[in-house]
């Protein structure tokens, strides 16, 4: 069912054309058309970069649904759509934790307002970075790969596997290293903070945790990620998460500059670069000499 | 500097600077970018590629601080504590008011916006304590992207000339590139008032515009110039220049994870005018 769901998105270009502000929900209900069965069978093949071999990823990409609020589904609410769960595997969707390891997971949850790293304005870490509600760049050259993801200025640099992981430390947007099978992109993470969350839900991880991420380009505005996840502190088994990642096909679409600044409560919260109160006017009078009479 | 928040990006500083000590980084700027070669690496659209990852060789840095959690500046003389080392102070041609605004700024020198993390703008992103934190580069035919270390900090910048946003204010401001020959020259507008130059309350305002030219020498060294106009901080055009030297192909840009780490202000002592019970 959820891998029917995920094919359903595929190739939807006209679904999948996202404002980039926008958080929209998905229409769970698109009924798949005759060219999305046909690319079940029919790899889609990704143009090329100019040295002909390297398939081309680039361009700015989002996904539309709301697993960012919780990996395994969750009820709609004011202005957030319904979510079903992006766990493909297990089949039941549910993330595999082990038993020891929920208590954790209940005690995020229940502070998740003030606890979930996110909401400090800390970079999302892997994969979380893919399903947040805002866009990222994929850079490509012959030789080079990084994606630079909206929100928070976050960066990765993607290395060739032919050179081991940085494993002596531990970083919030991981160690990246990668391989192309074919035409689909594949990267292994590792040496991820504990202190990173999955989503606003509390769900979470060790410092054991790693990833393979897998994008794969299914139509020239789409590419499925699917990043499977192990930690064999917190999890009874490895399970995969799926989702979409639209192109975003806005004229003159770009990525933003996001930062946050502190309240008057030194809490501090995303604030615009088209929002006025981000422009500071320093006012010089105050250093003026007062006029003698 | 910031250079230490926690042992994460400790191990960051440490390879780089290992990076420096195992090539001769050090070179100065010469006094002319050479002639336009034949034998620079270029992309397919004949552009120069400048591709790879830098770190910037001469410095200008103000009150350089390159330090450890227990206080021990590597910069001063005798690896001592506190400020010094690095080159001396710099003066700017700063208008009277702009003047006092700046030594204000001086003697609270924990209200720099760097001390929380904030994204350093331009071209203080570039000029950073010397080999200290490496630039990733990454260009095709429609854009020059800067990748920074410090601050996890970047700039997409396009290369078709386009112009610049309305209503748009931005730590970074707005980037418009355009090729001139060998020289990506960067037009720098839109700021949002924000950013200071260095730790020594040098400043620019919102009234700020940069033109930057990133010029590639040969295929280890990029000479960056930086030409700094505000007519409300400035009596005149400031100029940067410096040079970039490719970091070893075996070494990798790590992560400065500053506000995730809250460790910046620490490099703020009493004599920064903090009361740091105040800072966050």
């Amino acid at each position: 069912m959820r891998t029917a769901q995920a094919m359903r998105l595929v190739g939807a270009p006209a679904a999948v054309a996202v404002i980039v502000t926008v958080v929209a929900g998905i229409p769970a209900t698109t009924v798949p058309t005759a060219a999305q069965e046909a690319s079940r069978t029919t790899p889609f093949v990704p143009p090329r970069l100019w040295d002909g071999r390297t398939p081309d990823f680039r361009g700015i990409w989002q996904v539309r649904g709301t697993a960012h609020v919780n990996l395994e589904g969750h009820p709609g609410r004011d202005g957030i759509a319904a979510s079903e769960s992006i766990v493909v595997d297990p089949p039941d969707g549910r993330i595999p934790y082990r038993p020891e390891a929920l208590a954790q997971r209940e005690e995020n949850f229940r502070t998740r307002a003030t606890a979930d790293p996110s909401s400090k304005c800390y970079q999302a870490g892997v994969p979380r970075a893919t399903y947040v509600p805002t866009p990222l760049q994929i850079l490509q050259s012959p030789g080079n790969l990084a994606i630079v993801y909206q929100e928070n200025h976050a960066f990765r640099v993607f290395y060739p596997d032919t050179r081991p992981h940085f494993e002596a430390a531990d970083f919030w947007m991981g160690d990246t290293r990668y391989r192309w099978e074919g035409d689909t992109l594949v990267a292994d993470v590792v040496a991820l903070t504990d202190q990173l969350w999955l989503d606003q839900a509390g769900n979470y991880h060790s410092t054991d945790f790693h990833v393979v991420e897998r994008y794969r380009m299914t139509g020239p505005d789409t590419i499925v990620y699917e990043a499977r996840m192990d930690d064999p502190v917190v999890y009874a088994r490895p399970w995969t998460i799926r989702v979409v990642l639209g192109r975003v096909t806005e004229p003159g679409a770009r990525i933003i500059e996001d930062e946050c600044l502190e309240d008057e409560n030194g809490v501090r919260r995303h604030i615009s670069p088209y929002d006025p109160a981000n422009l500071l006017i320093t006012d010089y009078s105050r250093w003026r000499q007062p006029v003698e009479q | 500097m910031k250079a230490i928040h926690g042992r994460h990006v400790r191990t960051a500083a440490l390879v780089m600077l290992g990076a420096c000590l195992a090539a001769p980084l050090f070179a100065q700027a010469p006094d002319e970018p050479a002639a336009p070669s034949a034998e620079l690496p270029r992309l397919p659209d004949g552009t120069p590629d400048l591709q790879g990852l830098w770190l910037k060789s001469t410095g200008s840095f103000q009150g350089l601080f390159i330090g450890s959690l227990d206080g021990t500046n590597f910069a001063a003389p005798a690896g001592g504590r506190g400020r010094g080392g690095g080159p001396a102070p710099r003066e700017y041609p700063y208008t009277p008011e702009a003047l006092r605004e700046k030594e204000y700024r001086r003697q609270n020198r924990y209200l720099d916006p760097e001390a929380r993390c904030h994204i350093p703008g331009v071209p203080r992103a570039l000029d950073q304590p010397a080999a200290l934190y490496p630039v990733y580069i990454i260009q095709d035919e429609n854009y020059v992207a800067l990748l920074h270390e410090a601050m996890h900090d970047v700039r997409i910048i396009p290369t078709d000339n386009s112009p610049h946003p309305e209503n748009y204010w931005a730590w970074n401001g707005d980037s418009r590139g355009r090729w001139e020959g060998d020289t990506f020259v960067v037009d720098v507008s839109n700021f949002n008032g924000r950013t200071w130059l260095d730790m020594e309350g040098n400043f620019v305002d919102h009234n700020e515009h940069v033109l930057e030219r990133f010029t590639l020498l040969d295929s280890e060294t990029i000479l960056y110039e930086a030409t700094v106009t505000d007519p409300t901080v400035f009596v005149e055009p400031v100029e940067f220049r410096f040079t970039l030297k490719r970091v070893p192909a075996d070494q990798q840009i790590l992560e400065y994870s500053c506000l995730e780490g809250e460790r910046s202000l620490q490099h703020y002592t009493e004599e920064d005018g903090g009361p740091r019970e105040r800072v966050r």
